[in-house]
């Protein structure tokens, strides 16, 4: 039972992490209708800044936000102006093949750049642990988990009780009618952009201690974070934040009872399942 | 079949070159053949993939699990089980073909419509994968290595590095003829209205399901031979090459690189570009690893932006408009 408690926490807290990279990427297909598929690899990006950061000034990892977030939203910005604006709403797909691309582009570059190896980096939680009853937390789980919290909500929050937002869901649910009462569409898709990738620099040094890094990741945060977005409903954001829990404790509790690899697809298995029988999402629609 | 699959077979221009091929390939040396093998079964594979990729407007990125049949299962039974390669290819073409008709089911079940059914895919690629990883009779992460080639062809084996290349080529010229001959059929006008409009297509009476399961059932069986080949050329069958979604993503970007409404596009990009990154990582010698992805990277980008369609099909515009007829305006004026 404890080990069972143990996995479940753990899970649980993972997936808080998993929400935050998942949010970023339904906000921006929210507003565009285009899916990332590089968005693991910006994620990596933002976890080889930071270790960058590190290696050149010292700095703890939850430090460096304050310079990876701004050029994190840079690169988010200039992805959605130089990039997928240029290819209209008719080819979405071409966006697909576009963002494969750029996966390519990112993975290797950060294989140039840092090697292939697992890479670690140091920070000041990185060991301590918390005793709830007979469970041990580790502390920077317990950090990433309520600042993923505290970061979706603050989302949430914006999206729907904010003019800010209001302009986004309107550039989401009509761009012709939303520019027509004076929304500046392309702006708005922009925003949205920088903040999709930019929160990909906070997660990044959330999930950092404790999590080996290697360019080869970036395919499976990608599909890790595709999964919880189609499992919340594409743009239902409390949806996507059960899901992202769902898929952080079916992991951990997979891979206590499942031996090996063969555990590593169960989250898959729970994400094909759902798709057949519950093709809309968890939650309904709002 | 339209007349114009006949004048496409009976072209001069399209046997010169596969002859050509075949001339070049009785001069070049090992090193060279084997770059040649690869680049004929990258033509193959992204000529398989376009089947569903682009006639269909569907972007499989789960083709590396049917590589992984084809190349993993076929040497796993043989290895373990002692069953024929030849054998072991029709089955796992036979399983493949069910795993795409099967993908198909789920696309019509759910109207996945086009950007969920690449994201399904690539759920099911990462888990081949795993799978893949997992199961030791397969071999598990470290892969299995298939004994000598002693030239038995009844064992699925082609004898040294020459063998191999013809076995490649005719594959790959199998492959763009049955390119064309889908492109010119009912089948290829029915994928091609299902792709642009499927609700419109279903209106005059194309059915979704059906049409797209044969262009899925096709494709993956076709990706599965290639994958045997694969694995009896390479003698070690790396899981972590054959099994990755990477292969298909590198796949999927040859043949839009090229571009997919014609099958000479994934054709002529791979012919392009996988002795160039062969090559670069030949001169480089293990050294910058990856160099040759960023640069399809780059090539992909340049190529959405600048020609949606392909390089091949900007060419032959480029061509036509000096007023030159070749196989490629041919096909591209009745094809597209």
């Amino acid at each position: 039972m404890d080990l069972f408690l143990q996995a479940l926490s753990q899970g649980i807290l993972v997936g808080g992490t998993y929400a935050l990279i998942a949010l970023g990427m339904a906000v921006i297909f929210s507003v565009s209708g285009m899916l990332n598929f590089a968005h693991g690899d910006f994620l990596l990006i933002g976890m080889y800044l930071a270790y960058a950061v590190f290696l050149s000034l010292n700095l703890d990892p939850y430090l460096s936000v304050l310079i990876t977030f701004p050029v994190m939203c840079l690169a988010g910005a200039g992805l959605y102006v130089f990039l997928l604006k240029r290819l209209g709403a008719s080819h979405l797909l071409m966006a697909v093949q576009l963002t494969l691309g750029l996966s390519f582009i990112a993975q290797n570059t950060l294989l140039l750049t840092f090697g292939g190896e697992p890479i670690r980096v140091p920070s000041v939680v990185e060991t301590d642990l918390l005793l709830v009853g007979n469970v041990i937390i580790r502390t920077p789980q317990l950090i990433a988990f309520f600042a993923a919290l505290l970061l979706s909500a603050a989302f949430y929050a914006t999206l729907n009780f904010t003019d800010a937002g209001r302009r986004v869901r309107a550039v989401q649910q009509q761009p012709r009618a939303a520019a027509l009462i004076g929304i500046n569409v392309p702006l708005v898709r922009t925003l949205t952009f920088a903040l999709g990738i930019g929160v990909l620099a906070i997660a990044a040094v959330l999930i950092i201690p404790g999590t080996s890094m290697a360019p080869a990741h970036g395919l499976r945060w990608t599909v890790i974070a595709l999964i919880t977005v189609v499992l919340g409903g594409m743009t239902n954001f409390v949806g996507i934040f059960i899901g992202a829990l769902l898929i952080g404790a079916s992991e951990s509790l997979a891979t206590l009872y499942v031996s090996g690899t063969l555990g590593m697809i169960v989250p898959y298995a729970l994400f094909i399942a759902l798709v057949l029988f519950r093709p809309e999402g968890i939650l309904k629609r709002t | 079949m339209r007349p114009e699959f006949f004048g496409i077979i009976r072209s001069p221009f399209l046997w010169g070159v596969i002859v050509l091929f075949a001339v070049l390939g009785q001069w070049a040396s090992p090193y060279h053949l084997g770059i040649a093998t690869q680049t004929m079964l990258y033509i193959a594979l992204a000529l398989a993939w376009a089947i569903v990729g682009g006639f269909a407007g569907q972007l499989s990125i789960a083709h590396n699990v049917f590589v992984a049949l084809g190349a993993l299962l076929a040497s796993a039974l043989f290895l373990r089980l002692g069953i024929n390669m030849w054998v072991g290819l029709v089955l796992c073409a036979a399983l493949s073909a069910l795993i795409g008709v099967f993908f198909a089911y789920l696309d019509s079940k759910f109207s996945l419509g086009h950007l969920s059914f690449a994201l399904v895919t690539l759920a099911f690629g990462e888990v081949g994968m795993l799978i893949v990883a997992g199961w030791d009779f397969v071999g598990g992460a470290s892969g299995l290595s298939l004994p000598r080639d002693q030239g038995r062809l009844l064992n699925f084996e082609f004898g040294g590095a020459r063998g191999y290349f013809w076995a490649a080529l005719a594959l790959a010229t199998v492959y763009l003829l049955i390119n064309y001959a889908i492109l010119h059929s009912r089948l290829g006008f029915y994928l091609r209205t299902l792709r642009d409009n499927e609700a419109a297509a279903q209106a005059v009476g194309v059915y979704p399901f059906r049409n797209k399961a044969i262009a899925m059932a096709i494709s993956a069986a076709m990706t599965s031979v290639a994958g045997t080949l694969y694995a009896r050329f390479s003698n070690f069958v790396d899981p972590s090459f054959l099994a990755s979604p990477t292969l298909s993503i590198e796949i999927i970007l040859i043949a839009t690189i090229g571009g997919l409404t014609t099958p000479l596009g994934p054709a002529v990009a791979a012919i392009v570009l996988v002795p160039f990154s062969e090559l670069l990582r030949g001169w480089l010698g293990g050294q910058l690893p990856g160099l040759s992805h960023i640069i399809y990277g780059f090539l992909i980008v340049a190529v959405i932006l600048a020609s949606p369609r392909g390089l091949v099909p900007l060419l032959v515009k480029i061509f036509r408009q000096r007023g030159g007829k070749d196989v490629a305006t041919i096909s591209m004026q009745k094809g597209a």
